[in-house]
């Protein structure tokens, strides 16, 4: 429901006036997402190469297959989560942030072609592709999350489910290039995962943000259907999750390490939502190494290998004649 | 819960663990120590070749082709055992994981497989210090101790390579001009492969070539401008890695009026298309004083023709001070240009630097008024900090030289502040410094690249640099940036100025020569030295006077005497001091890096070897911490005041790297960039953001995220 007359489906739309603004959080959000706004052209992946080739054929696959898995997701938020959210938008300006949070998924989407492109080759990525359209519980978690964004779907259940694919879903998919950096290896390629990570935060914290606001318009006995439902969903996916791990890492010994990461971010989303915790902090100690290897900020690096994760596009502002006072 | 986490972690984790505060607020410096211990333990200590003696290990080394048998031969063996004794006995540790990983990853000699560890930090000083003195024992055992002790530091290439019997050189950088004509641009790309091949980087200068749509042979329209030779290089250094050690790595100059700056600038841009995109070369724009003058009158900008003013003036563009001929130039008839903003340019740079963190930026006529040599500097390096005269090369058909030019390199090397002051003898600590530097030039010879060698053999230029200035500020209690901080920054540089011209003027009377054009400087007239003997540059408050309690600091006379003294004996090294970024070597070296304030208290680094490292500000505790604020939070004043009060006393150029938070605006980039011009700063290297995770969206816990 937006605030102006109930839209039907041929309703011109009102011109939108990003200077009369219902919720401050849009522009907030909106600032940062543009001026986060990058390509993967930019990080200089074939600087991995080598790194690459040190790599055992298992972890080439795992991590072709981690990747994958993360496309589709990216995918499924890009045409199908972000537009099917659009309807229920409150306020015209949380439209034009969820266009740019469905562009950036497509931008993540591709990114993960152009990891492929630089380092495997296509026999490798086609069996790959082919591996995550059998998977069944990667196609599970995909189809959970793709009921709950169906037309005739609940609202706030759709953004619970796309609270748990930002903030939760992708994440035993992060794990891998987190750990591969925190040994120096595919570092360029953690980079871009960096970026798509500093995105993904933003996106699982704005729409748990628009559910609270939604959840706050319910009546008590709706809010503690909705909890039940989310923490429902959580425990079907958290299912999903814990066997897709095991299938995935389980070869090289690191699935009791993702399974904390897991329960990690899942108290991430929950508290995205307004929820309490779920796992009891001694389950959700990561490795600091992952820990720490999360933040995009500040890092150091020579630039002559790699770009860094801590660029955006700044503000141009004029210089006035009292700048040039010399 | 620290020793029950270290049974279960590894030394990554626990190093880690430095970028996580504890329960109680606290940074967690002991895991760090931990880790250092454990990587000792899990790692190097089992992963090292043990020998029974000194004598099996050398005629081992030497036997297997690890060791040059010439660097050992030219001492007694006696001696030898006596060096590495004397090494061993002073118990040397890493105090951070950093400092060890990196040294073990990147520096030290390994059996060929990569797997086992030859030498420990030890052997790898003791090496140096025996190459490089090069028979001379008293030499070689002030290296070690210099070296050891963390006062010098020698720079990357050098400290890695020498000694070694398969090596790249020992020089860290190298600038070369290219001239408009194809036999310039083509054996540019020839040097620049030979010379990444080698070891360190290059910086090309690219003002000279004719712009984009001008004619060739008379013929309009056919000259495609600096980016695609901007391509060509940068793929030719992506090709050419160092023995797989590092990432070839270049850098290119540009004029602010060369026709193509936009062009050129555009390269960096998020959304630049692939053709014109540039990854990982960086770029220089040379600002000439005009340029800011215009700006301030809200003028337009004119960019000329290098094609058109190299057949007016009958000298390559870069030969002319733009500043200078500016008015002459616009008047001309015959120079095509075009117009832009003066200030829309400035902005645009601001713009391209938010986005990329290039381009540097080289003060042409501040560079120049400050040049004590004759001849003209056009250009800068890879890091910004060297700063040199060069002279271009003509080529005869067949590509040989009919007339060869000088090119630059140089070879660097750093002072640990906070050591060097503690070993209380600065004289003795510049002169070693000098010494070493110095013999890293006469040791090279760049055979590949002649120009680059007739430069080094006619000038010995060298760049003595200095690290670790916030670290011993903070240690001291005295803030980055305060006034006392840039006292003490003044008459540090100046002392060293003055040891470092001493040293050189004795490696002349030593060697009967000085460099080729000093009777033409201002060493030689004696001018140069007006600002020393004209003034004190001595402490003036009672603080930064008890810094230097029991130093012996130059007073005027000294420095009159030492002018007479240079003008009657002359300087061997034509250019003294540089000072570099510092990466690597100030982790080694447990140093904040170069004169720069710390980037965060926890930094963390990310290097293609060595992955995600953290790394504690060098003497920082849980007690001092409010004497380690970061670049971000100090703001660019504070860290231009310093610089100026270094750059007074550096021959050479400082690299200066300027720090915003991401909310910041152009306008802001731009101001800073105004106020370092008037200050007097020669170069600006990068330009660095840092984004606050949004509220909600920060990893919980971490130091470097929180401001």
């Amino acid at each position: 429901m937006k605030d102006n007359a109930p839209a039907s489906a041929r309703a011109v739309p009102r011109a939108i006036n990003w200077n009369r603004l219902q919720d401050e959080k849009d522009l907030e959000v909106w600032n940062r997402l543009t001026v986060n706004f990058w390509l993967p052209e930019k990080v200089p992946l074939s600087n991995d190469v080598q790194s690459w080739a040190t790599l055992t054929e298992e972890e080439r696959q795992l991590t072709i297959r981690v990747f994958t898995g993360l496309t589709l997701l990216d995918t499924i938020q890009n045409s199908v989560g972000a537009p099917a959210m659009m309807p229920d938008c409150l306020t015209p300006h949380e439209e034009s942030v969820l266009t740019n949070i469905a562009f950036m998924e497509a931008v993540h989407a591709r990114s993960y072609s152009s990891i492929f492109s630089t380092l495997c080759s296509t026999r490798e990525v086609d069996e790959a592709f082919r591996w995550s359209d059998e998977n069944p519980h990667l196609q599970a978690k995909a189809r959970a999350v793709l009921e709950t964004y169906a037309p005739e779907a609940d609202p706030l259940k759709r953004k619970i489910a796309s609270v748990f694919l930002e903030s939760f879903l992708f994440y035993s998919g992060f794990y891998l290039p987190m750990y591969w950096s925190s040994r120096a290896k595919l570092t360029n390629t953690a980079d871009l995962i960096r970026l798509i990570i500093r995105d993904e935060a933003v996106h699982g914290y704005y729409i748990g943000y628009k559910f609270q606001r939604g959840l706050e318009l319910e009546s008590p006995e709706r809010r503690q259907e909705l909890k039940d439902y989310a923490f429902g969903l959580l425990f079907e996916l958290y299912d999903i999750e814990a066997r897709y791990t095991e299938e995935l890492y389980d070869g090289i010994g690191l699935t009791e390490e993702v399974k904390a990461f897991l329960h990690y971010n899942a108290n991430k989303a929950l508290q995205n939502l307004g929820f309490e915790a779920l796992f009891p902090p001694e389950a959700a100690e990561v490795n600091p190494a992952i820990l720490a290897a999360l933040s995009p900020d500040s890092e150091n690096h020579d630039f002559f290998s790699g770009s860094g994760s801590s660029y955006v596009i700044g503000r141009a502002v004029a210089t006035e004649d009292d700048d040039w006072d010399f | 819960m620290l020793d029950r986490m270290s049974e279960t972690l590894d030394y990554h984790a626990l190093n880690a663990m430095l970028n996580l505060y504890d329960d109680e607020g606290h940074i967690r410096f002991d895991a760090d120590r931990m880790a250092a211990r454990q990587y000792f333990l899990q790692h190097v200590n089992q992963n090292t070749v043990f020998f029974h003696s000194l004598d099996e290990k050398l005629d081992y080394l030497v036997e297997e082709g690890y060791y040059e048998a010439e660097v050992l031969e030219a001492y007694p063996r006696a001696f030898l055992q006596q060096i590495w004794d004397a090494a061993f006995k002073k118990k040397f540790r890493f105090p951070t994981f950093l400092g060890a990983f990196k040294y073990y990853t990147s520096y030290t000699l390994k059996t060929r497989d990569g797997k086992r560890f030859l030498e420990r930090y030890e052997d790898r000083v003791v090496m140096v210090a025996l190459a490089l003195a090069r028979g001379d024992q008293d030499l070689a055992m002030s290296f070690m101790e210099e070296i050891l002790s963390g006062r010098f530091q020698p720079a990357t290439p050098t400290f890695l390579n020498a000694g070694k019997k398969s090596r790249g050189e020992l020089i860290s950088c190298f600038l070369l001009r290219l001239e408009d004509n194809m036999e310039s641009i083509g054996r540019g790309i020839n040097s620049a492969l030979q010379l990444s091949k080698r070891g360190g980087g290059v910086a090309l200068m690219l003002t000279n070539i004719r712009e984009h749509g001008a004619p060739i042979k008379g013929i309009e329209n056919q000259s495609s401008g600096v980016i695609p030779i901007m391509k060509l290089l940068e793929d030719s250094f992506s090709y050419a890695n160092q023995l797989g050690a590092r990432q070839g790595a270049g850098a290119v100059y540009l004029n602010a009026h060369h026709p193509d700056i936009l062009r050129f600038l555009d390269t960096k841009r998020e959304n630049a298309d692939e053709k014109i995109r540039i990854k990982t070369l960086s770029l220089g724009v040379v600002i000439p004083d005009v340029t800011f003058e215009l700006a301030k009158r809200n003028e337009p900008m004119y960019l000329f023709s290098p094609h058109d003013v190299e057949k007016i003036y009958g000298v390559p563009f870069s030969e002319i001070s733009v500043t200078e001929k500016y008015d002459e130039m616009v008047e001309d008839k015959r120079i095509r240009k075009t117009k832009i903003n003066a200030r829309s340019f400035f902005q645009t740079l601001a713009e391209i630097q938010f986005e990329s963190g290039y381009p540097y930026i080289m003060f042409e006529d501040t560079v120049n008024r400050m040049n004590p040599i004759d001849g003209r500097i056009t250009m800068s390096n890879l890091c910004s900090e060297i700063l040199q005269v060069n002279e271009a090369s003509e080529y005869n058909e067949d590509l040989s030289y009919a007339r060869m030019g000088t090119d630059i390199s140089c070879n660097l090397g750093s002072l640990n502040i906070a050591k060097s002051m503690d070993g209380r003898d600065l004289g003795a600590t510049v002169e070693a410094a000098i010494r070493a530097l110095t013999a890293v030039s006469e040791m090279s010879a760049i055979d590949s690249v002649p120009s680059i060698r007739k430069g080094n053999d006619e000038s010995h230029a060298i760049g003595l640099g200095q690290m670790n200035l916030h670290g011993f500020l903070a240690r001291e209690h005295i803030h980055y940036g305060s006034p006392e901080g840039v006292e003490f920054t003044s008459v540090y540089f100046a002392t060293v100025a003055y040891h470092a011209i001493r040293a050189s003027c004795a490696l002349a009377k030593e060697r009967g020569e000085s460099f080729k054009g000093f009777a033409a400087s201002d060493y030689a007239s004696g001018v140069f030295f007006d600002k020393y003997t004209e003034r004190d540059w001595l402490p003036e408050s009672d603080r930064v006077a008890e810094l230097f309690d029991g130093i012996a600091l130059p007073s005027r006379a000294d420095w009159a005497a030492l002018k007479a003294d240079v003008m009657e004996h002359g300087l061997y090294n034509r250019n003294l001091q540089a000072v570099p970024p510092t990466g690597s070597i100030s982790y080694i070296n447990n140093s904040t890096s170069s004169i720069h304030p710390i980037v965060s208290k926890i930094e963390i680094r990310k290097e293609g070897k060595i992955g995600r490292v953290y790394y504690p500000a060098a003497f920082m505790n849980n007690d001092n911490l409010e004497y380690y604020r970061d670049a971000y939070e100090i703001g660019p004043e504070a860290l231009i005041e310093t610089y100026a009060a270094a750059t007074e006393h550096v021959d050479q150029g400082l690299s200066l790297t300027l720090f915003f938070p991401a909310e910041a605006t152009t306008r802001d980039i731009n101001r800073a960039q105004i106020l370092a011009w008037k200050k007097g700063i020669k170069t600006i290297y990068y330009v660095r953001l840092r984004q606050t995770a949004l509220e909600g969206t920060e990893v919980e816990g971490c130091v470097s995220c929180t401001l």
